[in-house]
């Protein structure tokens, strides 16, 4: 005998604003008819501060089980009181809304992230109490929680646009005596506030390298900080890289840069008391040398010999 | 005893059979059917006024097509509507059909060699089919990418054959795939197959692998749209909302399509490498429809993002790949953003070219811009194919490619790439060519990469300028320009490459110095040198366009050099050159120059020579050997006569394998023996030697039925000339010629029977005015005829009856007073003179006459009955009829025939009604019947 139970919400991408009604069904699929003790759903929101990474050493991780959750939200609803359910499928509908008006929070409804350190989720469980003898029957599923309307900024942001320029002489970390030499310039212009629904966009002309150019790459970094006690722990991660240039490009030709932001693993930029989520862009530079294929599993962010890297911070907001 | 016997029985039949009398001359004149004037030719298409009345015809008639009629009037133009409705189709399948023979034209030229070598072999090649199926769970696409490329000495080896397969069997799963709901898989597979774009170490193969690897894209591209169009025209429990028009709008499209839309976006938005992900985004391009109306800035971003890819071949493409599927998008101006691409490409380009490498480099190169060609040429061709229609638009390319439309501009901007401007100047429209031609031929100047033919470029203007129709003066001022700059080229194939595009101007403009200077350049170029064949074939268009431009083949003879320059040809070119040059010659009239004869005469010996009968098919040398055949006839020595015969004789030496020939020299030399004979008797023995020229001619034709033919028609000519004695003996040769035809030993096993039936009946009818030998015996023609009817079994029964028939009329024929033809040469006599009132003359005639006519109803009555059986029954009982008195024994035997007929014959059918009609009109029927 098999029950299986599912949780099925009204929108397939499963994003709801707090105020806004989160409408579904429990879809119960059962080859015999089952008594329970009630149907219940809770939803659980929460800021979790840890992640236990295997691999490579991280600072926070040592601190790991020291910082507890933030919970955003925690309630829970009878949708349904004890009874029977019958064999066959049986949909159970539910409506539950995450922030009541005028209800008091003690805190922000934070849009769903999936970070490394930080990570805030807003899980949905179903519970089908069937007494001692029975095992109880759950299912839980994420919503994705962007935020409300009204706090939103009226669209558009003036985008904000800020002007580079990479030479030998702005790289603070040594590079390859040629590349030194020779001297480049590098310019373009590349959004340091961004809405999450437009792409970063600029552009970025090489004007000059003597050294040909292998690749050039726009980085994605989140920067997620954590305040352990007195100290505040900051770690900066790779979200994603985009080429924009893959071999010697021509010279003084324009490239534009335009990267979409990904969904989830972006989040508008938070700066909270326990917390804060930051983004940043660098625009790296790889320049043709033997030395990058002895080094196969670098990480990206590491300055290198033949890297030359520029890197702005990147505010993101949501807009309406 | 027999004979006496046979002599007995026929007297006796004399006396109750008799030939029925004729006036030949009244019956003529009482049947002949009387002449009206018309105004209206038959085959001429109809008058309104005709049309109406055949449109009520068909009305009353359903059954009833007059194969000569003009089309109707309604199917005409529903056949227009079709037209019309086929034309109005789709854009949009017409770029794709374009693409598909575009994809076809590249995977032709770059045929896939057996083995490729790859920088890096990519694992999606590699790996067995079932290996990658990778768990679906991780969404996030940077686990697929694994950009560490192997280091450039790590060259691996695969069958092109291999390659292809497996990109075969890539679509097939990806395609699977995206059926069994796992869409994440199907894309992750197709980046794989984008990315393997990104090796353009291949070379050669490279556009294969684009064309495969596109399809791939492309059938990824239509599974999205259709998927977001469900979206779009349906709810998610799959209830039917809307049909989407043809034209709609972002508005139109309910926000969950629009999601899923932009979630493909953020998907592809999210590989790593950038020519995938530029690939990708192009798959998906018309996507953009879903989510803005004028998807103009995101195709100018991908133009400008394209310029990140560096590699020549790989943006090349890549730009090809944006070209077409720009096209998919009812955008009104992608020609703007396509120039930019051509120009990006020639940044590019110069930067590759102009880089210096030595000798094994340049090959590179070379095969670089060969790859690189097609690209250019599908972009040039999608930015005229709107632009055609506005001035404006096309300026506005000009100036964007560099190119402004005075001459300041156009040697100032920078250099042009050759194979860059050639593919320009085949998509420009002609008005700007024709405005343009200084500035264009100093653009040609000044483009020579020597990776790309200049004399191409030339070739191509001069097509241009041929279909501009310019002033003349402007067409002279280039043409001048364009022979003045190839006279420069020492090799003969690029000279005739160019010369060859301008021969139609050059001739159409009366050029006469030019076309003097091109002559003498080519056989300047050809003389003493080995022709190759693509020489070969530019030459003999050259030849060809000279040819087809005169009428008369004198002037062409005329002109210097055309002999020499026709004596380098060979081989294929060469006939095709002589045989135009031969029905040329014979098309206007008969051919009366001598040293135009001897000419053709030697062309025809070459073409002759040419021709392998071991291993040309049949219809391959039908075509020399009919204009060999076709010059022979045509040719007259006017009074010459003698002359004329040497010729024949001549050529039956030179040409004596064609067999058809042979007919030809036949009918010509009787031809000539007819002429003398009209010209007077005076040439007597000239008409022998022709008949003797035919009668030794004749024996070598290889078909009995043909040489018949000839025999027969030879006979003809010299009973006019009055030598009964040839004519004797030919009419011998003729059937004695039939006599050793059978059909064993022709290759053909099946004889025109029809053929044959009516030449033996031509005979018959020429046995009309044959004098009698009474030496020899009067019917001892006939009798031949009867005896070959009784001894050949390729006789149908068919023919054998007709034959009995048309004996009995010859018969009853040689039996009146006065016959209805005589030989033109009065000086013979017919038998009507010869024997008149000769009693035993009559009796001959007679007796074989009661023999026939046994035989005939004998005949007639052995044939299986059947509606031939009625048919032939009838036949000989209308000749039967018109041939003798009607007497009570002639009226049985007929009334016998009909009743045969009755027999196999439906009551109703009108050739038995009309016979019966006919017989009782000669006399009431018996009362025993």
């Amino acid at each position: 005998m098999s029950t299986k139970i599912a949780l099925k919400f009204s929108r397939s991408n499963r994003i709801y604003r707090p105020s806004e009604p989160v409408e579904g069904k429990i879809v119960i699929e059962s080859s015999s008819s089952i008594s329970h003790y009630g149907i219940s759903l809770s939803v659980n929101g929460s800021v979790n501060l840890q992640q236990v990474r295997g691999g490579s050493a991280g600072v926070i991780e040592s601190f790991y089980g020291a910082v507890k959750p933030i919970t955003i939200v925690n309630k829970s609803i009878e949708v349904k009181p004890s009874g029977k359910i019958g064999s066959g499928t049986t949909e159970v509908p539910f409506t539950m809304v995450l922030k009541q008006n005028g209800e008091k929070s003690s805190e922000r409804f934070y849009e769903t992230f999936h970070g490394t350190d930080v990570s805030i989720q807003y899980l949905f469980t179903v519970d089908i109490a069937r007494g001692y003898l029975y095992k109880s029957l759950s299912a839980t599923m994420e919503v994705i929680v962007e935020s409300d309307k009204a706090d939103l900024l009226e669209r558009p942001v003036s985008p904000e646009m800020a002007i580079f320029y990479i030479t030998q002489d702005t790289q603070r970390h040594p590079l390859l005596p040629e590349i030194k030499s020779g001297g480049f310039r590098v310019t373009g212009r590349i959004s340091t506030l961004c809405s999450l629904l437009d792409p970063i966009s600029g552009e970025l002309t090489v004007e000059t390298s003597a050294v040909p150019v292998s690749s050039i790459d726009i980085h994605l970094l989140r920067v997620e900080s954590i305040l352990m006690g007195e100290k505040i722990v900051t770690e900066t991660s790779l979200i994603q890289t985009t080429q924009i240039a893959d071999g010697d490009v021509c010279r003084n030709l324009t490239l534009p840069i335009y990267v979409i932001l990904p969904r989830l693993l972006t989040c508008p930029s938070v700066f909270a008391g326990p917390f804060s989520i930051e983004f940043k862009v660098s625009i790296v530079i790889s320049f043709q040398s033997e030395l990058p294929k002895l080094h196969k599993k670098s990480d990206p962010r590491t300055p290198r010999l033949w890297l030359a890297v520029e890197t702005l911070p990147l505010e993101l907001v949501r807009t309406r | 005893m027999e004979l006496k016997d046979q002599r007995h029985r026929s007297r006796k039949s004399v006396a109750r059979m008799e030939f029925r009398r004729r006036d030949y001359r009244a019956e003529e004149q009482g049947r002949v059917l009387r002449r009206s004037r018309t105004d209206h030719h038959p085959l001429l298409p109809p008058s309104p006024s005709f049309h109406n009345q055949v449109v009520v015809e068909k009305n009353g008639n359903n059954d009833f097509f007059d194969p000569l009629r003009g089309l109707n009037a309604e199917d005409s133009t529903s056949a227009e509507e079709k037209a019309a409705n086929t034309t109005t189709d789709n854009n949009s399948q017409v770029s794709s059909k374009e693409w598909t023979s575009f994809k076809r034209f590249l995977m032709q030229k770059f045929p896939v060699s057996k083995m490729i070598s790859i920088a890096s072999m990519p694992d999606v090649i590699i790996k067995s089919s079932t290996s990658f199926r990778e768990s679906s769970e991780s969404s996030h696409l940077e686990e697929v990418d694994d950009p560490r490329r192997i280091s450039q000495e790590d060259v691996k080896v695969i069958t092109g054959q291999e390659y292809v397969s497996r990109l075969h069997e890539l679509k097939d799963e990806i395609n699977r795939a995206w059926h069994a709901e796992d869409r994440v898989t199907a894309l992750k597979l197709t980046i794989k197959v984008a990315k393997l774009l990104m090796d353009t170490s291949v070379l050669q193969f490279y556009p294969t692998l684009f064309v495969l690897a596109t399809d791939v894209l492309d059938m990824l591209g239509d599974m999205v749209w259709k998927r977001i169009q469900q979206k779009a025209e349906f709810s998610e429990d799959g209830t039917f909302l809307c049909s989407l028009p043809e034209n709609f709008k972002a508005t139109d499209i309910c926000s969950d399509a629009k999601e899923t839309c932009n979630n493909w976006f953020c998907k592809v938005g999210s590989i790593r490498e950038l020519l995938p992900r530029i690939y990708l985004e192009l798959a998906i391009f018309p996507c953009w429809r879903f989510l803005i109306d004028q998807p103009l800035d995101s195709l100018q971003r991908l133009v400008m993002m394209a310029r990140g890819v560096v590699d020549p071949i790989a943006s090349a493409y890549c730009r090809l790949y944006m070209a077409h599927c720009a096209r998919k998008l009812p955008l009104s101006d992608i020609a703007g953003h396509l120039v930019t691409c051509v120009n990006d490409t020639k940044i590019l380009l110069m930067r590759h070219l102009s880089a210096k490498e030595d000798g094994h480099f340049a090959d590179k190169k070379r095969l670089l811009v060969g790859l690189m060609e097609p690209t250019i040429e599908y972009i040039m061709k999608c930015i005229f194919e709107n632009t055609s229609q506005s001035q404006r638009q096309v300026d506005s390319v000009l100036l964007e490619l560099g190119l402004g439309r005075n001459r300041e501009d156009l040697c100032g901007s920078s250099p042009c790439i050759s194979f860059v401007l050639h593919h320009l100047l085949k998509e420009l429209p002609t008005e700007v060519i024709r405005s343009n031609f200084v500035g264009i031929l100093h653009l040609i100047e000044c483009s020579q990469d020597h990776y790309f033919d200049q004399c191409l470029n030339y070739r191509l203007l001069g097509f241009r300028l041929s279909e501009s129709r310019s002033k003349p003066d402007i067409v002279c001022s280039v043409v001048d320009k364009v022979i003045q700059a190839v006279a420069q080229y020492d090799r003969l194939d690029q000279y005739l490459t160019v010369v060859d595009a301008y021969m139609d101007i050059v001739l159409q403009n009366q050029m006469d110095n030019h076309l003097k200077t091109i002559l003498e350049g080519i056989s300047k170029r050809a003389c003493h040198k080995e022709i190759h064949e693509d020489e070969l074939e530019s030459l003999k268009s050259i030849l060809m366009k000279l040819l087809s431009h005169f009428t008369d083949l004198h002037d062409v003879l005329a002109l210097d050099h055309f002999l020499e320059i026709l004596d380098v040809m060979y081989g294929n070119p060469r006939s095709n050159i002589n045989m135009h040059i031969l029905s040329m010659a014979t098309r206007t009239g008969y051919l009366h120059d001598l040293s135009t004869i001897q000419l053709l005469f030697e062309i025809s010996q070459s073409l002759h020579d040419a021709i392998d009968f071991g291993s040309m098919k049949d219809d391959e040398y039908q075509q020399p050997l009919r204009l060999i055949s076709r010059f022979v006839e045509m040719v007259d020595y006017g009074t010459e006569m003698d002359r004329h015969l040497t010729f024949l004789v001549e050529c039956r030496g030179a040409f004596g394998i064609i067999n058809e020939l042979k007919e030809t020299l036949v009918h010509s030399s009787n031809c000539l023996a007819i002429k003398a004979l009209k010209d007077g008797r005076k040439h007597l023995n000239f008409v022998k030697s022709c008949i003797a020229f035919s009668e030794v001619t004749i024996p070598s034709v290889l078909e009995h039925v043909v040489q018949f033919n000839l025999y027969i028609e030879t006979a003809e000519v010299a009973l006019l000339g009055g030598l009964v004695s040839h004519s004797d003996g030919l009419v011998v040769s003729a059937i004695s010629c039939l006599e050793c035809f059978d059909l064993t030993d022709g290759s053909r096993t099946s004889i025109d029977a029809g053929g044959m039936l009516s030449s033996i009946q031509k005979l018959c009818s020429l046995l009309v005015m044959f004098p009698g030998n009474p030496d020899q015996g009067i019917t001892r023609f006939p009798n031949s005829i009867l005896s070959l009817i009784y001894s050949k079994s390729w006789m149908t029964p068919r023919m054998k009856i007709r034959l009995f028939c048309g004996i009995i009329l010859l018969l009853a024929t040689l039996s009146q007073d006065k016959f209805p033809y005589y030989p033109y040469c009065a000086e013979i006599m017919g038998n009507d003179m010869l024997f008149f009132g000769d009693a035993s003359y009559a009796h001959e005639i007679a007796a074989l006459s009661e023999c026939v006519l046994q035989n005939l109803i004998s005949f007639i009555e052995q044939e299986p009955p059947k509606a031939a059986r009625g048919t032939m029954a009838l036949e000989a009982c209308n000749c039967i009829a018109s041939s003798f008195v009607v007497c009570q024994d002639i009226l049985e035997v007929c009334w016998k025939l009909i009743e045969t007929a009755r027999l196999c014959l439906r009551a109703d059918d009108r050739y038995l009604q009309s016979t019966i009609k006919y017989l009782n009109e000669q006399l009431p029927p018996p009362v025993a019947v």
